[in-house]
């Protein structure tokens, strides 16, 4: 960001004309000269007879900076500046920070005794999820890929409700139809999560405008899209970064740059640097922050989330990471990479420890709060989880339900009551009483 | 490479447009408000001189199953309600702005956008529409189907209405994935709790005589195993009007199909009110006891032409189609039971079913091609319930299983002698 600042203070001398930082210096010396006058029809830039080509939008050649406020063991790094934080904030900070691995290993866990069928922790990116997601207002819109329960839990969302949707029990507010993880809720303003990867890009901009579109919400709220480095090559980015940079919609997209899409390194993701460099081309205000770095992440949320609504266009945040747990229950991250490099960054830079050195710098915390924290989340999580474990599924005829708004077409009518004829003819069958028995009314709801 | 590629694409997407012009010399009336709708032109001349066509106020303001938004609810049927009402002669491509311009004023929620709508589209349903609701509610955006459906997607989810349009319904495949993964299943994989039926997706469909592969498909079947979606086609301005207004306003995403070549050839009087017309119910548009005739969009007046045909066959097919057949069964006198689906997904099985029962005989006409098309889903479902009452096989009159070819169009798609040879053959058997 700085190399662009110094080289737009050289723009002056051409009059009305913003070229943009790749041109070197021979460049601008023929720019002087007079050529700037002959512009082309469609475009600013300016006519160079120099046969020169690119590849970085920092202007020399170097990759775009990371933003970072905090070392590694949690001081303020020589001039940065310590974001407006309250003890209170910062603490509950922590306290999400550290409740989203509590709650990730015990669903981990569940999921490997076959309790729930899938899981995906967030660990490594604690600080990455709950700093963005403190720096957001609880009314943005928040659309995500899957990897961030953290923010849910930063707005205070029930352990209760995030156990009810893995285990598909009859309290989860989407009827057991979603595989685990993927939450939703209108009053938490968070847009339900889908498989398909990247699908939300667009959409953000759309609930972007939507909300422009609303005076009660115009200049107030803004939609906050989360999606990692590898959903970022998906054609829905390039759509949705368009979109909103175009049709001007307030949409903070944030990137988590974690260095993988399950096996494939980011490296074999993109050539170019990183997913930042990709903002200017959309005309979109960009940042590369340390992700693991809660109060850098929290800084440059609030102030993209300021450009957002002064300027009413998108923002791109790219946020780098490291995805420590594997992708997902079913995936051994050992099988393409070395369990050392893992354990490595494990322990030389964790978000969380990171934090909490800031935190006991200020006076904030200490050892004995660690230890009562650690033991009130385990029991909270505990608590939740035990709940949702006994509960049954949601009635059997929910299958049938929210297919179509308005009365049901005829052909949903005659499959639930060709369901509903062959339970009762084959409701005897092991297969099938078992599997009658864990739903709310055992299928009464469907056999009558 | 890149340059080339954007120029082969953008060119063709014009020329049906440019070579619609070409058929059409009062050019002048693509100005709206338009004191005289432009002549009507297009591929098919009979269209034109459909009688399925409402050429008066009367028969307009009585096309079956029209509701007016301001008839009062449990007052007498609307069909009654004709005084002090008004039409105007439209051709469909002004029904269906006139649609949508009924749609913006009645509903501040409302934005329509798509490539080029904002000068008035490629094929004139935006014209105007800018102009007087403002750039901020009829937009262009980039050239991007899958960001076109995904934005109509978040601006339905948060309750917005989204009136979004693909500029050809063959390039509606970049959107599938939004459409099919997200929009259909948006409210089911919420419980609920979010939903998109704000939305409406336009595109124009079917061929137009020079659309080749990629300004001619057909793609609505593509659609049917797409739970959650609505598929409407209609046949003409009054139906685009109505059913497109009934579309933006049902609770679920609707895909609607505009079958492009009747864009200006199909002309007719249209109230100038707002109405609606029900999604799901198929209309009879000739009844009759001996065939059934099912089709929807441009093909309706195929087998119109072909019914006549029946009745009154040329020299040229006289041969072809006998007096009778058998003992009784009446062929030129045959009587022909033509119905309009209309609506595609959910579909109105009980008129269809209704009709074959009492005929015995089912035609099934459509251009998309006949393997994974609309008909083989009809024809499963007839032969189950009317097994018994069958006559003859439920006989398909679809597209060729291959591209729109260019210069093929005659022979690859339904026309009146297939459509009568279809009639022939299944009255026959």
């Amino acid at each position: 960001m700085a190399v662009v600042c110094k080289l737009r203070s050289i723009i002056p001398e051409v009059p009305n004309l913003s070229p943009p930082s790749m041109f070197r210096p021979t460049a601008f010396s023929t720019l002087r000269r007079g050529f700037a006058t002959q512009l082309l029809p469609t475009s600013k830039s300016p006519i160079s007879p120099s046969l020169s080509f690119f590849n970085s939008v920092t202007g020399d050649d170097t990759q775009i900076p990371t933003y970072r406020v905090l070392d590694g063991v949690g001081k303020p790094i020589e001039g940065a500046e310590i974001p407006e934080i309250t003890r209170d904030f910062a603490r509950k900070m922590y306290e999400k920070m550290c409740l989203l691995p509590q709650m990730d290993t015990i669903l981990y866990n569940s999921q490997r005794q076959g309790k729930i069928s899938f899981y995906m922790t967030s660990h490594g990116e604690e600080a990455a999820i709950v700093g963005s997601a403190a720096g957001l207002d609880f009314e943005d819109e928040a659309l995500a890929q899957y990897r961030e329960a953290g923010l849910l839990l930063w707005r205070d969302y029930p352990l209760d409700s995030i156990m009810a949707q893995c285990f598909g029990s009859h309290e989860d507010s989407a009827k057991g139809r979603q595989m685990p993880v993927h939450y939703g809720s209108k009053e938490y303003h968070f847009h339900t999560i889908s498989s398909p990867l990247a699908t939300q890009i667009p959409q953000a901009a759309g609930v972007a405008f939507a909300l422009r579109r609303t005076p009660s919400r115009r200049d107030k709220s803004i939609a906050a899209c989360y999606f990692g480095e590898g959903a970022a090559s998906e054609g829905d980015f390039h759509a949705g970064m368009l979109l909103a940079s175009t049709i001007p919609s307030p949409v903070l997209f944030i990137a988590r740059n974690n260095g993988f899409a399950i096996s494939t390194p980011a490296a074999e993701q993109y050539h170019g640097d990183g997913i930042a460099s990709r903002g200017p081309g959309y005309g979109v205000d960009t940042i590369r922050v340390d992700g693991n770095d809660a109060l850098a992440v929290l800084a440059a949320t609030r102030e993209a989330r300021k450009r957002c609504l002064k300027g009413g266009r998108a923002v791109l945040m790219e946020v780098m990471t490291y995805r420590v747990g594997h992708h997902s229950t079913s995936d051994d991250s050992f099988a393409y990479r070395a369990r050392s490099e893992v354990e490595d960054r494990k322990r030389i830079d964790n978000p969380i420890a990171r934090f909490r050195l800031f935190l006991e710098s200020q006076g904030w915390w200490n050892g004995e709060e660690e230890e009562e924290l650690k033991t009130r989340l385990k029991t909270e999580v505990m608590k939740a989880f035990k709940k949702a474990e006994s509960a049954p599924r949601p009635p059997l005829g929910e299958m049938f339900t929210d297919i179509y708004a308005g009365e049901m077409p005829w052909n949903l009518k005659e499959q639930k009551e060709e369901l509903k004829q062959l339970l009762n003819k084959y409701k005897d069958y092991d297969g099938y009483k078992k599997e009658l028995a864990k739903f709310t009314k055992k299928g009464e709801d469907v056999m009558q | 490479m890149s340059l080339t590629t954007t120029t082969l694409r953008r060119l063709p997407r014009r020329l049906p447009l440019l070579s619609q012009r070409r058929t059409n010399t009062t050019a002048a009336a693509d100005n709206l408000p338009a004191a005289e709708p432009p002549q009507a032109g297009g591929s098919i001349p009979t269209v034109a001189k459909s009688a399925f066509m409402r050429n008066t106020r009367e028969q307009a303001l009585r096309a079956p199953g029209i509701t007016f938004a301001d008839a009062a609810p449990g007052s007498a049927p609307s069909g009654n309600l004709v005084g002090g009402r008004e039409t105007r002669k439209m051709n469909m491509y002004q029904a269906i702005r006139d649609a949508m311009s009924v749609c913006l004023a009645t509903d501040d929620n409302a934005v329509v956008f798509g490539e080029d709508v904002a000068f008035g589209g490629v094929f004139r349903c935006t014209m105007g529409l800018a102009e007087e609701f403002g750039r901020e509610r009829v937009f262009n955006t980039p050239l991007t189907e899958q960001g076109i459906a995904g934005f109509a997607i978040g601006l339905a989810s948060m309750g917005h209405t989204a009136v979004a349009e693909m500029q050809f319904g063959d390039y509606i495949f970049p959107a599938f994935d939004q459409l099919v993964n997200e929009a259909a299943k948006f409210r089911y994989r919420s419980g609920g709790k979010f939903d998109v039926g704000g939305l409406t997706i336009r595109a124009p469909c079917m061929a137009v005589g020079h659309g080749g592969l990629y300004h001619s498909q057909s793609v609505e079947h593509f659609f049917m195993g797409a739970h959650g979606l609505k598929v409407v086609i209609p046949r003409s301005p009054i139906q685009a009007k109505g059913l497109l207004l009934a579309a933006i306003r049902d609770p679920n995403p609707v895909i609607f199909l505009e079958p492009k070549t009747l864009y200006r050839s199909a002309v007719e009087q249209v109230p100038i009110d707002d109405f609606t017309l029900p999604l799901s119910k198929a209309e009879i548009l000739t009844p009759g006891s001996d065939v059934t005739v099912l089709t929807y969009g441009t093909p309706v007046y195929h087998c119109e032409s072909a019914i006549h045909l029946l009745s009154s066959p040329p020299p040229s097919l006289a041969p072809h189609v006998p007096q009778v057949q058998g003992a009784q069964q009446k062929i030129r006198g045959a009587s022909v039971e033509l119905i309009d689906l209309r609506t595609i997904v959910p579909w109105d099985i009980e008129t269809v079913v209704q009709s074959v029962e009492k005929t015995g005989r089912l035609v099934i006409v459509h251009e998309a091609g006949r393997q994974g098309g609309i008909g083989g889903e009809i024809a499963a479902e007839v032969q189950k319930r009317c097994f018994l009452k069958l006559k003859a096989p439920v006989k398909r009159v679809a597209g060729t299983d291959a591209p729109n070819g260019l210069q093929y169009e005659k022979f690859q798609l339904p026309d009146q002698v297939r459509i009568l040879d279809a009639i022939v053959e299944t009255l026959s058997y």
